[in-house]
């Protein structure tokens, strides 16, 4: 199962959870796993079928605003975080 | 340099000279300012006298009546923008913002925001005839301070913003706080209550600017047909053309943006400011129109880097630190955006802290709109935290940078957002600056000290494109898009010559405009070398490919059979059956056609990168002056392909990061004016201020790229700040917590004035 590192902002729709577990093939499927045990979860995180703009999720250490059809390994790794910009 | 896992090259790890340096040390490179196309005529923009006021009125009558003007333009000229927050290249826009930024509508938010422009054949008359647009203004209060802004009872920049917080609004009232993020990990409290040492401190940094040479300059040709030309000073030509596609509301195919060679960048050559101006004067007079900033406008109306507010509250236990809790406020300047999210996430990545609160917020103040500056967020982040980290060291009794050996960060350490490191070298640096000579040395003397500080930076990848062309002779041509800040001419072709096995010399390369190569993210987050390079690699692979293809069918062997290595090919079954790569590309006519390789990808496993900086000063406790009198980078760069370029990216970051420390500061008055906007009264440091800086190149491959590439040009501005204010610390006995440490400042503290 893959790992979700949930922010610290989000973690009251998960009962105060820092990290879960849960099953997914894509991102897709990993958000929509961690929105059925906290509600509220997605919309916090995606838009109009993409990553909001300001929300980037990183994947086994490489983050990037990826779309929701990225595939997620079974021990990976997933984190929420605001998206960067560089210099 | 410190080298264990590096593999042997040919190419990648010698000095040639850059493509480009012969136009560039004879003059002949032609910069944005250089561009002529003809009928060419100049244009001024008209910029708020104050610093917050609501626009009553703009009457342009004068001007467009005064002789020799051709177009007269203010925002009226450009389609109404939607509020909408836009994914445009490697950061999100509000389009509206964007478009008021370029031209204020109906309220200016800071001295020198561009209110109208006019275009004439010469920048006198247009500056003569700017001079009479009348514009009513209503003043509004000034607020400049970050922690003010914070406030209640602050004057608002924007009555309708609401703070907002991963993806949601968390305010019922309006403020000029635009957004918050929190990284909370462990227990924090119980870690403070365990600890065996704890420090606490607030910090300040004002905004400063990246100082380039070159000016903004911008010329545009609007012609009948809709066709738009660019010739830009940009870090990204494909950047420049998304956003003045946005702001115009054209199809970006009807813009082609020419990316002439940039003096200077650092970040703040990404967003636009004259571009659409130049070009709604353009269709206005019919003729191409170049704008061009004067230093005081540079400094007014460009992005600086933010003024910060950071607390710290530090712990240590066992010999290591156990524990953080910062608060870090950033300005965002006149809208939305700051780096305080980059600041919180890279502020504790040197090292592995198992509990940690950490809150940011993103503050509008009535300045101008902040850019990137190399390492965004990260240097004042580390000014922070690398001297609580010293002050700790220093209370258990703990050698500075052994303390940080014992706290740091290595491969499956956790961010402060989860993400577990990759291969890193953070470990490395730190070894390789204590076995430095320079470090070993004694410092000894009155009033001197010595200092050193560790910074991180994150690094990235996003989307590059090439296409390489293989002639007949043997000889390749590289067409890429990525502006070239820095050497990455070099760097890309040296990558080129490595995975085709071929000379340096038989590559040439061109940085082409936005109609002759794929899209190509901006030249910044230290991306280009590695992320450019990955395509230039995967080009080669392609050409690689084809040519065993073909020698396969010549040789009438199977394709797996035919190996490419070194610049040659060979078929495994049959010795005899050889050709070199300009063998082949001789017979390319005869064996299919043209032989061009390409690539087109978004770039995975960047490498995060760390520096850790020594530095030795003596403080005159009379004058105040900071003689820097050694000074050593250290910094893990993956592989250095070039290493001298390598050594001028460390050096530059760090003297410009030793300039942030002790001089550079936007200075305003109480009615928000900027009163040091010159070269002359905003210092930076020049050869004559600072010695010889000593660079370590340490060597950790990034396992995300095919030759080890990290990038090379943010981390080293990330730890001289914090660095230098230790060595003064160390030299003069008092810590000084907030930027500059200039001398009026050292002689207030060290003599007790006020």
């Amino acid at each position: 199962m893959a790992e979700v590192w949930v922010p610290a902002l989000l973690r009251p729709l998960c009962g105060g959870t820092a990290r879960l577990q849960v099953e997914g093939a894509t991102l897709g499927d990993v958000l929509r796993a961690v929105e059925a045990r906290c509600p509220g979860f997605m919309e916090r995180v995606v838009s109009e079928g993409a990553l909001r703009p300001e929300i980037a999720v990183a994947i086994d250490g490489e983050a990037g605003s990826f779309p929701l059809f990225e595939p997620v390994g079974p021990a990976s790794h997933v984190s929420i975080l605001p998206a960067i910009g560089g210099g | 340099m410190t080298a264990a896992e590096k593999p042997s090259y040919r190419v990648i790890g010698t000095r040639p000279i850059r493509p480009d340096g012969v136009e560039k040390v004879t003059g002949k490179a032609l910069f944005g300012a250089d561009a002529r196309p003809a009928g060419l005529v100049y244009g001024k923009v008209l910029r708020s006298p104050h610093a917050h006021a609501r626009i009553l009125s703009i009457d342009t009558r004068a001007a467009e009546a005064f002789p020799g003007v051709l177009a007269v333009a203010t925002a009226r000229d450009l389609p109404a923008a939607s509020d909408e927050v836009q994914a445009l290249g490697e950061t999100a826009v509000n389009l509206k913002e964007l478009s008021d930024n370029v031209l204020a509508s109906d309220r200016v938010l800071y001295r020198g925001h561009a209110v109208a422009a006019v275009a004439a054949a010469s920048v006198h008359v247009a500056e003569e005839a700017a001079r009479r647009i009348r514009v009513e203004y209503e003043p509004l209060p000034v607020v400049l301070d970050v922690r003010e802004a914070m406030l209640d009872d602050a004057p608002l920049l924007n009555e309708r913003l609401l703070t907002r917080s991963m993806g949601k609004t968390i305010s019922d009232r309006p403020s000029n706080v635009a957004s918050k993020v929190q990284f909370v990990g462990g227990d924090v409290e119980k870690a403070f209550a365990e600890a065996d040492a704890v420090v606490e401190r607030h910090f300040t940094t004002k905004m400063v600017h990246q100082g380039y040479i070159e000016p903004q300059t911008a010329t545009v040709q609007w012609n009948p047909d809709g066709e738009i030309t660019v010739w830009a000073t940009t870090q990204g030509a494909f950047a420049c053309r998304g956003q003045l596609a946005e702001v115009l509301r054209r199809p970006a195919s009807t813009i082609r943006v020419i990316p002439m060679e940039v003096g200077g960048g650092f970040g703040g050559k990404t967003p636009v400011y004259l571009e659409p101006v130049a070009a709604i004067l353009s269709r206005k007079s019919g003729r191409p129109v170049m704008l061009t900033m004067s230093r005081s406008e540079v400094f007014e109306a460009t992005g600086p880097t933010s003024g910060t507010s950071i607390h710290v509250k530090l712990a240590a236990s066992g010999g290591r630190l156990t524990a953080a809790q910062l608060d870090l406020a950033y300005e965002a300047g006149a809208y939305p955006g700051s780096s305080v999210s980059a600041g919180a996430m890279t502020m504790l990545a040197p090292y592995d802290v198992e509990n940690f609160k950490i809150d940011g917020y993103d503050v509008v103040v009535n300045k101008p709109k902040t850019a990137a500056y190399r390492a965004p967020g990260s240097p004042a982040a580390a000014f922070a935290l690398e001297q609580a980290v010293d002050e700790l060291a220093r209370a258990i009794g703990a050698d500075p940078l052994a303390f940080r050996e014992a706290s740091s960060s290595r491969e499956g350490t956790r961010m402060v957002n989860g993400m577990p490191f990759p291969r890193i070298g953070h470990e490395e640096c730190l070894r390789a600056a204590m076995e430095s000579a320079h470090y070993r040395s004694p410092i000894e003397g009155p009033n001197r000290g010595r200092g050193v500080a560790s910074g991180y930076w994150f690094n990235a990848g996003m989307q590059s494109s090439v296409t390489v062309a293989v002639n007949t002779d043997g000889t390749v041509n590289l067409v890429e898009g990525s502006s070239d800040l820095s050497g990455t001419r070099a760097s890309l072709a040296m990558q080129l010559a490595e995975s085709l096995g071929i000379e340096y010399s038989q590559v040439r390369v061109t940085v082409a405009d936005t109609d002759s190569v794929g899209h190509n993210d901006v030249s910044g987050g230290s991306r280009t070398t590695f992320a450019t390079g990955l395509a230039v690699h995967q080009a080669a692979l392609d050409i690689q490919q084809q040519m065993r293809t073909r020698a396969a069918k010549l040789w009438g062997c199977a394709e797996d059979e035919v190996v490419y290595e070194a610049g040659s090919l060979r078929c495994t079954t049959d010795e005899a059956k050889t050709l070199t790569f300009a063998g082949m590309a001789a017979q390319s006519a005869r064996t299919g056609g043209p032989i061009n390789g390409r690539a087109s990808l978004l770039a995975r496993g960047a490498g995060g990168a760390f520096g850790t900086h020594i530095a030795d000063v003596e403080v005159d406790p009379e004058t105040g002056k900071v003689q820097v009198l050694r000074y050593t980078a250290v910094q893990d760069v993956g592989t250095a392909i070039h290493p001298a370029y390598v050594e001028g990216q460390i050096q530059g970051g760090a003297a410009q990061g030793i300039g942030w420390a002790l001089n550079e500061e936007y200075y305003y008055d109480d009615d928000g004016r900027l009163a040091n906007a010159s070269f002359l009264d905003y210092r930076m440091p020049t050869a004559l201020d600072l010695p010889a800086i000593d660079t370590v190149i340490v060597e950790v491959p990034n396992p995300g790229h095919p030759y080890g590439v990290r990038g090379a040009g943010e981390v080293p501005i990330v730890p001289p700040l914090a660095a230098i204010a230790n060595a003064i610390a160390d030299a003069t006995g008092h810590r000084f917590s907030d930027l500059p440490i200039s001398p009026r400042r050292i002689v207030e503290t060290l003599h007790h004035l006020e």
